[in-house]
């Protein structure tokens, strides 16, 4: 009882550290990119802080209560998805039944599915007290775009339940550890999940929602001070939520939290630089790319799945 | 005795609700509450109760029977509750328009004759009851008159060509069997062959699909949710198109029998697996349809009919966790339908009838509470946890990945994302936003108003979070079905391929609110501003030009809407079109003046005597 909730304490701490630097990282390596010197790892720190002093306006209960839900979403996924094992230099620690997932047994995969949609539902509901158009149509096409990338990631994670014929993460990771990863047992939709990644981070080039340029950013046009503060660690703890979801469901966790922060730091690096170099897409075409190839991967491996069993 | 006390009162009151109207309005709008809640009263006294009764024995050669069961009292009780609830909302709604007597007494003949549906023990009953119902419902789709008469009449015919199915599959059965009585077939089918078990659930099974607005059976309800007064369509929505979903249960797994269903046909022509499919399909289409309307009640219209493809996939799995998530999904579905329904219909009371939700917006302010219920309803709908609708499609999902169906658990994932999408337009468009100028006065709904959708919000979070107490009363169902019990606790389920528990996803959501709550306010507090004080890029804000929301998905719209047409609708209209062309040529020979008959029989006897004279026949 008393590791679990020192575990329902730290995993969202650690999520929110590893997703800030995540932040941070991702500004160093855009700027390097682009030839520049670029900020400080810890920029994002500074401006946290530095935002929470100051003041914004404020467009009714809603608008602050959407920002709240938001990021407690987050906070209550992270819960449910492992961040590696206890096991450290070869010798397992029966600390934590052995896994760092503090509601593993309170209703698996299907619940993160669902307490995913949580924090794009506060921010729209957020966005939309804001009054402001320019918000609106941010969150329209946040929402198509989720629409977009839902259909592959779905086919995704239920080629996966059906492989493993579990609801479980834990359980998804502990028999990749024990066989093979799933990366080798279900390449395609390993394929077709790296390839929504941009779009599930909203990153180029499916940053189109939050676009500064052409919508003041959409559903943070009206936002400052305390609550964008929120909204910037929210955005953290999203990227952190789906980066490990990866590591969990392909790349077989970790066998302790070190190895798993490496695993998601790879990741990371990765689709990092693949998505610094690309521009921006219309919303039109990141809905045709995504119902087109990472749909017909994820589809075909389902497929496939379905057949072999 | 109770089953016939509980349909006495129901018909009694509907009758005397009439008459009191004659007397003083007050007195109507009274005794009209007060009768539905006595009802929901008696429905609820009898929880637990197990009664028959033959009320008229040896009519026909079959005895009328009524009785109260599990099952018949799980259906009951939602039934007395959604109606009480719409009939309370109806006293402000419906203040002020015209023959309201009439509007009441048939609200009560609806719930009344649902009532005599669930309780009936015999198939004579059922299909008298069923019949009420549907000419009811019939009389009150049609109770605004104008392209209302349109709808009703569309609704009667599809209705009659079900019950006309029906009575075909209950003759039969007394043909063959000599007894209607549902315990006596259920134990005498068991030893038909299969494909008379699927001559009865398919002619059944028509007139039940009608009412329940299953593809391609469907396309009655969008029509007639938009010109039905807002309480009744919480009531049709909510209770009275799930009477499909008791006629199924009651026909599959009551009188046919669990082993029977799942042994029809074989390999890819599987009864269950094709059922599945169909609902599959009811999920997916109508859902994105949805997505393409502007009118809020059409909008969920086209919802309920998807939320029923989530019954029928979870029913016909035919396994414990899939039958109990369909029958808890009914009334789940019940209860946040209804509450949508109602908030649509605050929201057009107060702004002068407006449902167009391109010509709505910023509302959130000027009517708190209906707001509250309609960002609860669409949760439900949705399925975020907390509330009951994600604990019955969790437990659907689970069974078909465990049960090792993915591609059907794609689709009703889909449909998932489909409804997001579509509801948010509904919230987005009604609540947020920019506040027009010419609502600038509206008040607040009245508490008539705030009563129910207040209540049913409860309902929702409740089953939501105690999920263990209505599928207590689900398994008790189950049980009398022959399948095998659940491992329930009060706040989930226990189970080896994965456990729920909604107390701890509570738990960590309410501590999770909190501590960012508290995290927000280390800040210094926002300063309140008007909503033309929000940013432009420097340029003035123009009053009522400063809000998105006319074709709010409109890069999906242009990729999805050739592809969503309601085929079926058009095919029964040429259906229809060309049935009215034959009766067309039809009334040229029978043109109803006595005069063209006449002509009729002197040229025929002129034709005869021509044949005499000319050949000599006779």
């Amino acid at each position: 009882m008393v590791t679990r909730i020192i575990q329902i304490v730290l995993s969202p701490l650690i999520a929110l550290v590893v997703g800030v630097l995540f932040v941070g990282l991702s500004r160093k390596i855009i700027a390097r990119i682009h030839r520049r010197y670029g900020p400080p790892i810890y920029q994002p720190v500074i401006d946290v802080v530095r935002m929470m002093s100051q003041r914004s306006i404020s467009h009714g209960a809603l608008f602050e209560l959407g920002v709240v839900f938001a990021l407690a979403g987050s906070f209550v996924t992270v819960l449910f998805i492992p961040i590696g094992g206890t096991e450290v230099l070869g010798r397992a620690y029966p600390l934590a039944h052995g896994v760092l997932c503090p509601l593993s047994g309170s209703g698996g995969l299907l619940v993160v599915i669902y307490l995913m949609l949580l924090a794009p539902l506060g921010l729209a509901l957020g966005a939309g007290a804001s009054a402001n158009p320019n918000a609106s149509i941010g969150v329209s096409r946040k929402l198509l775009l989720a629409l977009a990338y839902e259909v592959p990631f779905l086919l995704i994670i239920l080629t996966v339940m059906s492989h493993y014929q579990t609801i479980s993460i834990t359980e998804i990771v502990a028999r990749q550890q024990q066989t093979a990863w799933g990366v080798l047992s279900m390449p395609l939709s390993a394929v077709a999940a790296f390839l929504i990644l941009p779009a599930m981070l909203g990153i180029r080039p499916f940053d189109l929602a939050g676009a500064p340029q052409e919508i003041a950013s959409g559903p943070l046009a009206e936002y400052g001070g305390r609550y964008l503060a929120l909204l910037a660690l929210q955005k953290a703890v999203h990227l952190f939520v789906v980066i490990a979801l990866f590591v969990d469901l392909f790349l077989g966790g970790g066998v302790n939290l070190a190895t798993f922060l490496l695993k998601m730091l790879a990741v990371f690096l990765v689709v990092e630089t693949i998505s610094a170099v690309l521009p921006r897409v219309k919303i039109e075409n990141a809905v045709k790319f995504c119902w087109k190839w990472p749909t017909g991967l994820a589809l075909l491996q389902m497929v496939i799945t379905v057949l072999s069993k | 005795m109770l089953p016939a006390i509980i349909l006495i009162t129901a018909f009694g009151s509907a009758g005397a609700v009439y008459l009191a109207g004659k007397v003083h309005p007050r007195l109507r709008n009274g005794l009209a509450v007060l009768s539905s809640l006595v009802l929901a009263g008696l429905v609820g006294y009898g929880y637990g109760q197990k009664s028959e009764l033959v009320t008229i024995s040896d009519f026909l050669g079959v005895d009328l029977v009524l009785r109260l069961n599990s099952l018949a009292w799980f259906f009951a009780i939602y039934i007395v509750i959604i109606n009480a609830g719409s009939v309370v909302f109806s006293l402000s709604y419906m203040k002020g328009k015209e023959r309201l007597d009439f509007y009441y007494s048939m609200m009560l003949l609806v719930s009344a004759g649902m009532l005599g549906i669930v309780l009936s023990g015999d198939l004579l009953s059922f299909y008298i009851f069923w019949e009420i119902t549907s000419w009811s419902t019939y009389l009150l789709i049609s109770y605004r008159r104008g392209p209302a008469l349109h709808a009703g009449m569309k609704y009667i015919i599809m209705s009659l060509i079900g019950s006309c199915a029906m009575l075909v599959g209950i003759l039969s059965l007394y043909g063959t069997f000599g007894t209607l009585g549902i315990p006596e077939l259920r134990a005498a089918i068991s030893g038909c062959s299969p494909g008379y078990a699927l001559f009865i659930l398919l002619t059944m099974g028509v007139a039940f699909g009608v009412k329940f607005a299953i593809l391609p059976l469907h396309t009655w309800m969008p029509d007639a949710h938009s010109e039905a007064v807002s309480p009744f369509s919480a009531v049709l929505s909510g209770v009275l198109v799930r009477m499909g979903m008791y006629g199924f249960l009651l026909i599959m797994y009551s009188m046919v029998g669990l082993k029977a269903v799942l042994s029809l046909g074989s390999g890819v022509l599987d009864f269950h697996y094709l059922f599945c499919w169909l609902g599959a399909l009811t999920i997916v289409i109508p859902t994105f349809i949805a997505l393409l309307q502007n009118d809020a009640k059409r909008l969920l219209a086209w919802h309920g009919i998807g939320q029923g493809g989530y019954m029928i996939l979870g029913m016909a799995l035919g396994t414990s966790m899939g039958v109990a998530g369909g029958i808890f999904h009914t009334i789940n579905h019940g209860s946040y339908i209804a509450l949508l329904f109602l908030v649509v219909g605050a929201v057009e009371y107060r702004t002068g009838g407006v449902r167009d939700l391109n010509r709505l917006g910023g509302l959130i302010k000027k009517m708190p509470v209906a707001f509250v219920g309609c960002l609860v309803g669409i949760m439900g709908l949705i399925g975020i946890p907390l509330t009951n609708g994600f604990v019955s499609k969790w437990l659907i999902y689970k069974t078909l990945i465990t049960e090792g169906h993915p591609f059907l658990a794609f689709m009703a994932f889909v449909g998932t994302w489909g409804t997001i999408l579509s509801v948010y337009k509904l919230l987005h468009n009604m609540f947020l936003g920019q506040l027009p100028e010419k609502y600038k006065e509206v008040r607040k709904s009245p508490l008539s108003m705030q009563i129910p959708i207040l209540f049913f919000c409860l309902v929702i979070f409740f089953f939501g979070i105690f999920p263990g107490i209505p599928l207590r009363v689900i398994q008790g169902i189950q049980g009398t079905m022959g399948f095998a019990p659940l491992r329930l606790t009060l706040w989930g389920l226990a189970s080896d391929a994965g456990a729920l528990n909604m107390l701890n996803i509570c738990f960590a959501l309410v501590i999770a609110f909190a501590v960012v709550f508290l995290l927000m306010r280390l800040g210094p507090k926002g300063r309140r501003v008007a909503q033309h004080d929000s940013y432009a890029a420097g340029s003035f804000v123009p009053v009522d030009k400063y809000h998105y929301t006319v074709e709010f998905y409109n890069p999906l719209y242009r990729m999805i809407s050739p592809y969503l047409k309601d085929r079926v609708d058009q095919f029964y209209y040429w259906i229809a079109h060309r049935a009215s062309d034959i009766f067309d040529v039809t009334r040229k020979i029978y043109t109803g003046y006595a005069g063209t008959y006449v002509l009729y029989i002197v040229s025929f006897l002129a034709f005869l005597i021509f044949v005499q004279l000319v050949w000599r026949t006779w």
